[in-house]
């Protein structure tokens, strides 16, 4: 029996380039660094165990050898056609890759650049399908946002992956990138990376780290909302990726609870935290918590809203989320937004719903 | 479907997985390091994945104490390509951390060369 399809909006595939790929797109002499000096970025994770072929589905590699993610004709037949996307929105992020680079500024600006030109000649300009994520090198800011301003208006640009550092996002220091994000119709998306999450060292063990993830999210949120970041830029929108969502309805009674006593100290704060949430916070949904459907409708209840979900299915690495299997069955129009709508609703950039 | 020629024994090496069909079920064969073969349905029961891209290995058992693993099962463990959970080959295709969820199986005998699965 054929599998029905579903046309979703995939709020989180990665694609991969590999140092060989990406050499022709670097400028001299950061060219020159890799291919004659064989820089390679530097990777701490201490761990091998996730599953079985690293951090990729076993099957999503190649059938020549090639690392999963680095092929569109694979990921066409694998994932897009097969669950028949309507869109995909592109995460990249496996090194090399500026999101998990710090130190040598140059070289991750340089990367920067030279990886939004293979994404979108690779990727963007070769299926309708696929929307992008410009990667900047947010340690050098002004850099970051002159290649903001470079590739942030290709019409297949969506969101800036803005890399995860030891400076909060509240911080005034990015302003300048959110100034231009809103600029260009972009929105913020932030997903895991090195560093890791714990008091700057890795845990001992993986599933420690994995299961942590969210709180580094509601960290960023937290620091985002109370810094009055999404007042202060009310068409910017943050999309948080891979960190599931059962942490939502906590995070946001938690921070209503805490406005109340306390909201002498934010004083800039024109909205309660939670509506704000709703407003301009979004949530991918991989890795999904396995909820039964009774847990999963409470917990939409507790969200007070169903249009924060967004199902992603982090092709292909080892975690995917089935489109099929992930979710609890629930009514087809909650279905239509947590599968594409929300997503819709939230990129500026991405059409509208095509003419049947 | 009673019973079925799947393969030959020499079709698959010790610590090998080979896709084959039972009928018209889509199933994996196993083949031990001992030489003893399994055959289960080509699906996870998780979220669907493959199972013919599995790894046969071996696992880290529940005698581990903090700090101290103790591995083994040899190659009697499948595990799924996908999230990698572990299904025990030797105890019905059951998953280690969750024992009450078990793989879909069948029944393997060798005759001569031939490998037979049957319900
Ligand atoms: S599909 Fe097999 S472990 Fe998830």
């Amino acid at each position: 029996m054929a599998k029905k399809q579903i046309p979703l909006i995939d709020t989180d595939i990665h694609e991969r380039v590999q140092y060989k790929d990406i050499l022709e797109y670097l400028d001299e002499p950061f060219k020159h660094y890799m291919k004659n000096c064989h820089w390679i970025q530097e990777k701490h994770m201490p761990y091998t165990q996730p599953a079985t072929a690293g951090v990729d589905r076993a099957d999503a590699i190649l059938p020549d050898g090639r690392p999963a993610g680095s092929d569109l004709a694979f990921m066409q037949e694998q994932l897009l056609d097969d669950v028949g996307h309507e869109f995909g929105i592109l995460t990249g992020a496996l090194d090399p890759s500026p999101s998990s680079m710090h130190g040598w500024y140059e070289m991750a600006a340089a990367l920067a650049t030279a990886y939004n030109d293979w994404q979108i000649e690779h990727w963007l300009e070769k299926d309708e399908r696929l929307y992008g994520s410009v990667h900047i090198a947010a340690q050098d800011r002004d850099e970051a946002v002159k290649e903001i301003e470079r590739v942030g208006s290709h019409p297949k640009m969506v969101q800036i992956l803005l890399p995860i550092d030891d400076i909060m996002w509240g911080d005034p220091y990015y302003h300048p990138i959110f100034e231009a994000a809103e600029k260009h119709d972009l929105m913020i998306g932030m997903h895991h990376n090195e560093p890791p999450v714990y008091y700057g060292k890795w845990p001992r063990y993986f599933i420690e780290w994995h299961t942590l993830i969210p709180t580094a999210h509601m960290k960023i949120i937290a620091n985002m909302i109370f810094n009055g970041v999404f007042d202060k830029f009310p068409k910017l929108g943050l999309m948080m990726i891979e960190g599931g969502f059962t942490h939502i309805p906590h995070l946001m009674w938690k921070m209503d609870q805490q406005f109340r006593d306390l909201r002498h100290e934010v004083p800039w704060l024109k909205r309660k935290p939670s509506e704000i949430m709703k407003a301009q916070v979004r949530i991918t949904t991989q890795p999904a918590e396995e909820l039964t459907k009774k847990e999963f409708m409470s917990l939409i209840d507790q969200m007070g809203t169903d249009e924060m979900l967004c199902f992603s299915t982090d092709y292909p690495h080892w975690d995917y989320d089935s489109p099929y299997r992930a979710l609890p069955n629930m009514e087809p129009e909650l279905k239509e937004k947590i599968f594409s709508e929300n997503a819709r609703a939230f990129y500026p950039k991405l059409p509208d719903k095509r003419e049947e | 479907m009673k019973e079925q020629v799947v393969c030959k024994t020499s079709d698959l090496q010790p610590g090998e997985i080979r896709e084959s069909f039972f009928g018209k079920k889509n199933i994996i064969i196993c083949r031990t390091q001992n030489d003893n073969f399994y055959a289960f349905m080509n699906q996870c029961i998780h979220q669907g994945a493959p199972l013919g891209k599995s790894l046969l290995c071996g696992a880290t058992t529940d005698e581990s104490t903090p700090g101290d693993y103790h591995y083994c099962h040899k190659d009697e463990v499948i595990r799924c390509p996908w999230h990698g959970r572990e299904f025990d080959m030797k105890n019905e295709g059951r998953m280690l951390a969750n024992p009450d969820k078990k793989l879909a199986s069948f029944k393997v005998r060798i005759e001569n060369e031939d490998v037979i699965v049957y319900k």
